[in-house]
């Protein structure tokens, strides 16, 4: 009969194709390298966009900047060999010699000012302006050194310097950082298939001799974490890393006898926000009520399956002036309770936590806490939105309750200073010391400054912090070189290579 | 009847939605239900029929340019009331605000809604969909690029979905409260009841990470080979077409049962023909009418399942650009991509309405 016909041979084909294959295709050991990334990045351009994704591929890999942080978390010189200062206001950089940019010309110091000048451009939309703001001039000296004047002493600034947005890329260049950036990194951008994957190939006149150690890094672009778990297992991609594994597999690769484990230290903070322009939240008795109400090591345990460090403040551990407060505002629901009471609230109050589910650990770490939170009479509804409501809601408006998320980048307790983020928290104490904590570069008066700002956020409490993202990297065994902790929203990959 | 006078039978009356012969006979109960049938007023004239035929096509453009309109604005006031736009999720949590302002103002999105709409349909009709935020490029090349990977896996889902629903339905009905028939039917209720994200990864653990045949997800491409493109498109494909096998084994039996014990059926096997001709021209060809009709619908199902077999095997694909774009809030793509999937549901209903005429020489177009 007709119809049977193309059955019988769609059966056939179907047949054929599902029979096993000789020989998978890999690359040899040595030469390339694939990695499982959760999110595509918004565009490759790191000075438009902020976006993790975006810095995972092209910061330290594709761009440098002038200064770098290392993985133990200091400042090292890099595309700057050396600089100084007579008077904190003016730094002379001095290049590094023989470094050339991907498409061959040499990196110069008018490079440097076109960059610096771009950046503290409103108009180019930088997304972080406001770092650049005390620089007034930027002077090139000769092709290798450059002076740059602040208008008042900047304790961020070298740091400033060594951010993501503060790659270097020739002027020449600027129109297609977004979708083929260039730079002077380990490696350059062969390939991005966009919603499949990316392809760095090894950069061979790259200034740090002997690096990269790989011919080829293929970014794949896997979101659901099950589908990266089983890609991982099935040998299709060498290495998972930031959230694309969850704790819940930690076991099932440690077990596994071709695979390994790496769990370290990131700066990402996973906090309860909490409005402090609505009520109950305005009132420090209430917020400090609900730090005691919540058992962090139990919210560890049950969303997070052991991993990641309780957090005490906004501080991590990986900041050199952290303060370990964990222990500060103990778990204790009499004494939450009590202070509920004091505020007004013997019967507590009902409230909607908000949870973007892209982010699967919001979503468990919600739900440990709104049974805690019954425990002491308040009644939470979760709510899960989707993120970019959450962005527009939440973030931008500031209309909610409570929510979870993680705060990523390193050194922003700058956000507490600020009355309009979207935790809306207005403390002129905490807002005076962190200004001239900005403003203060002798390392000693300086930490005793971060130790003060550090005891503000525990009287106050304008948040919960619950704890730190730990980093989770699965690979396949023989892969080396990857950093343990994460002190820098990146992911070098210049010193990885396969085990001989 | 040979094929090609019933083609050109059928063809000859695509001058209207399909609407079937008689009021009566349960064999088009499901046919009505979808594309309600009136009783034909006389056999196929052919005089006028270059006019009727032409009335057809112009009604059915209209139609089918009215709905790309009404589906367009549909999808650029939704994309734009919904909260959260392209220039938030670029700066993320570590933007600053004002940066996030000064993206979008230099996007053209805080000008009113008519204005970058007919802006929008403006560039559409001279072909250009404008470039994605997310990835900079142009939409149509992206739609395509995407349509390599999308448009095979749901031919070949369709294709396993109905080399496996219409034996198994025919041997169920055929086997009428048999072993046979209880056994198919517990296995398409289970077909029906296994989500497809659910299947996905269970045939991913199987035959990707326990046996190491194929890979876990990912497209080879085509560059690769057809056999390589095909292989990695084959285990979506299965998880894709296994509900829909199961609903449509379940169509074909009840649509075969309705027929198997009408009349020209018990006249044809008086007649001594044999049961394989009874079963194949007299029940079989009666009975696929409704089954057509579910299949039609279910190409739809495929393409909007596809976004979650995309994400589950990551295959880059139609679904997964538009999943991607929507939660990036890429408007140019989803527009695109909307319009794009709006125009072939259109046209596959109307591949459908011209199925049924040739399946059936008394449904008329009129």
């Amino acid at each position: 009969m007709a119809p049977f016909r193309p059955v019988a041979l769609l059966l056939a084909v179907l047949l054929v194709a599902s029979l096993p294959t000789p020989g998978r295709t890999q690359p040899a050991a040595g030469s390339g390298l694939t990695v499982q990334l959760t999110a595509e990045p918004p565009g490759l351009d790191l000075t438009a966009t902020p976006a993790s994704a975006t810095a995972t591929v092209v910061f330290y890999n594709v761009q440098e900047a002038l200064v770098k942080v290392d993985e133990r978390g200091r400042l090292v010189p890099w595309l700057a060999e050396r600089w100084y200062t007579a008077d904190n206001l003016n730094y002379t950089f001095f290049l590094k010699r023989g470094v050339r940019f991907h498409n061959g010309r040499p990196f110069t110091a008018e490079d440097v000012k076109y960059v610096l000048d771009r950046a503290r451009n409103p108009e180019t939309r930088h997304p972080h302006v406001k770092h650049y703001e005390d620089i007034t001039a930027i002077h090139v000296k000769d092709a290798h050194t450059v002076t740059i004047s602040l208008r008042k002493p900047n304790a961020m600034f070298l740091y400033t310097l060594a951010r993501q947005g503060s790659v270097m890329y020739p002027r020449e260049a600027v129109e297609q950082l977004k979708s083929q950036p260039v730079g002077t990194g380990p490696f350059l951008l062969a390939r991005w298939d966009r919603g499949d994957r990316i392809v760095l190939k090894r950069n061979p006149e790259y200034h740090v001799r002997g690096l990269p150690r790989l011919e080829q890094v293929t970014f794949r672009f896997i979101a659901d974490q099950n589908a990266a778990l089983a890609a991982l297992q099935a040998g299709d991609v060498d290495v998972v890393a930031g959230v694309g594994l969850g704790p819940e597999s930690v076991e099932v690769v440690r077990r596994a006898p071709n695979l390994q484990v790496i769990v370290g230290e990131s700066t990402s903070d996973v906090i309860l926000a909490l409005n402090n322009s609505r009520k109950p939240y305005s009132d420090v008795r209430a917020r400090r009520a609900l730090t005691h109400a919540i058992d962090k090591e139990e919210v560890v345990k049950g969303a997070m399956f052991g991993l990641g460090r309780v957090l005490g403040t906004n501080i991590d551990a990986l900041n050199p002036y952290f303060v370990d407060m964990s222990k500060a505002v103990p778990y204790n629901p009499e004494k939450a309770k009590q202070l509920l009471a004091e505020a007004g609230y013997p019967n507590g109050f009902d409230a909607v936590l908000k949870v973007p589910p892209q982010y699967p650990y919001t979503v468990r770490t919600g739900e440990v806490i709104v049974g805690q939170l019954a425990r002491v009479g308040v009644r939470v509804r979760l709510e899960q939105i989707e993120w970019g409501q959450w962005l527009d809601r939440v973030y931008k408006q500031a209309d909610y309750d409570m929510t979870i998320i993680g705060h990523a980048e390193a050194w922003d307790a700058g956000n507490y200073a600020n009355p309009k983020y979207y935790f809306r928290y207005d403390s002129p104490r905490f807002q005076e010391i962190y200004e001239k904590s900005e403003s203060t570069l002798d390392d000693g008066k300086r930490r005793a400054l971060y130790h003060e700002l550090q005891r503000i956020m525990v009287e106050e409490a304008p948040v919960v912090w619950l704890y730190a993202y730990p980093r989770i990297v699965a690979a396949k065994k023989g892969v080396q070189g990857i950093w343990k902790d994460l002190p820098t929203p990146s992911f070098d990959l210049s010193e990885v290579a396969w085990a001989k | 009847m040979p094929a090609w006078r019933s083609l050109f039978l059928g063809f000859a009356r695509l001058v209207a939605p399909p609407r079937p012969a008689t009021s009566g006979g349960a064999v088009f109960g499901v046919a009505r239900l979808v594309a309600p049938p009136r009783p034909a007023t006389s056999c196929g004239a052919p005089a006028g029929f270059a006019r009727l035929m032409r009335r057809y096509i112009v009604r059915r453009v209209v139609a089918f340019l009215a709905t790309l309109v009404v589906v367009s604005i549909l999808i650029f006031v939704v994309i734009r009331v919904l909260p959260g736009d392209p220039a938030l999720i670029i700066m993320g949590t570590e933007g600053s605000p004002e940066a996030a302002a000064a993206l979008r103002r230099a996007m053209g999105l805080d000008r009113p809604w008519p204005i970058q709409y007919g802006d929008w349909v403006r560039r559409a009709l001279q072909g250009d969909l404008g470039r994605s935020i997310q990835y900079d490029v142009p939409v149509g090349g992206l739609i395509l690029s995407r349509l390599r990977v999308t448009l095979p896996l749901t031919v070949l889902a369709a294709l396993f979905m109905v080399a496996a629903a219409l034996p198994l339905g025919m041997y169920a009905a055929t086997h009428h409260r048999r072993l046979g028939d209880y056994v198919a039917m517990i296995a398409s209720q289970l077909g029906i009841a296994i989500p497809s994200f659910w299947a996905g990864l269970l045939l991913i653990l199987l035959f990707a990470v326990k046996l190491g045949w194929v890979q876990a997800g990912g497209f080879a491409g085509w560059e690769a080979g057809v056999g390589a493109a095909v292989r990695s498109l084959t285990l979506p494909a299965l998880a894709l077409g296994l509900i829909q096998a199961a609903i449509l084994t379940r169509t074909t039996r009840s649509a075969v049962l309705e027929v198997l014990y009408a009349e020209h059926v018990r006249t044809a096997r008086a007649k001594g023909l044999a049961e394989r001709v009874v079963t194949w021209k007299h029940v079989f060809r009666n009975a696929v009418i409704p089954v057509v009709t579910i299949a039609g619908l279910q190409l739809g199902q495929l393409m909007a399942g596809s976004i979650v077999l995309e994400n589950v095997f990551y295959l880059p694909g139609l679904g997964r650009l538009a999943l991607g774009a929507i939660s990036a809030r890429d408007l140019p793509v989803v527009q695109g991509v909307v319009l794009f999937v709006a125009a072939t549901i259109v046209t596959l209903n109307f591949t459908v309405d011209l199925l049924y005429g040739w399946l059936d020489p008394r449904i008329r177009y009129d």
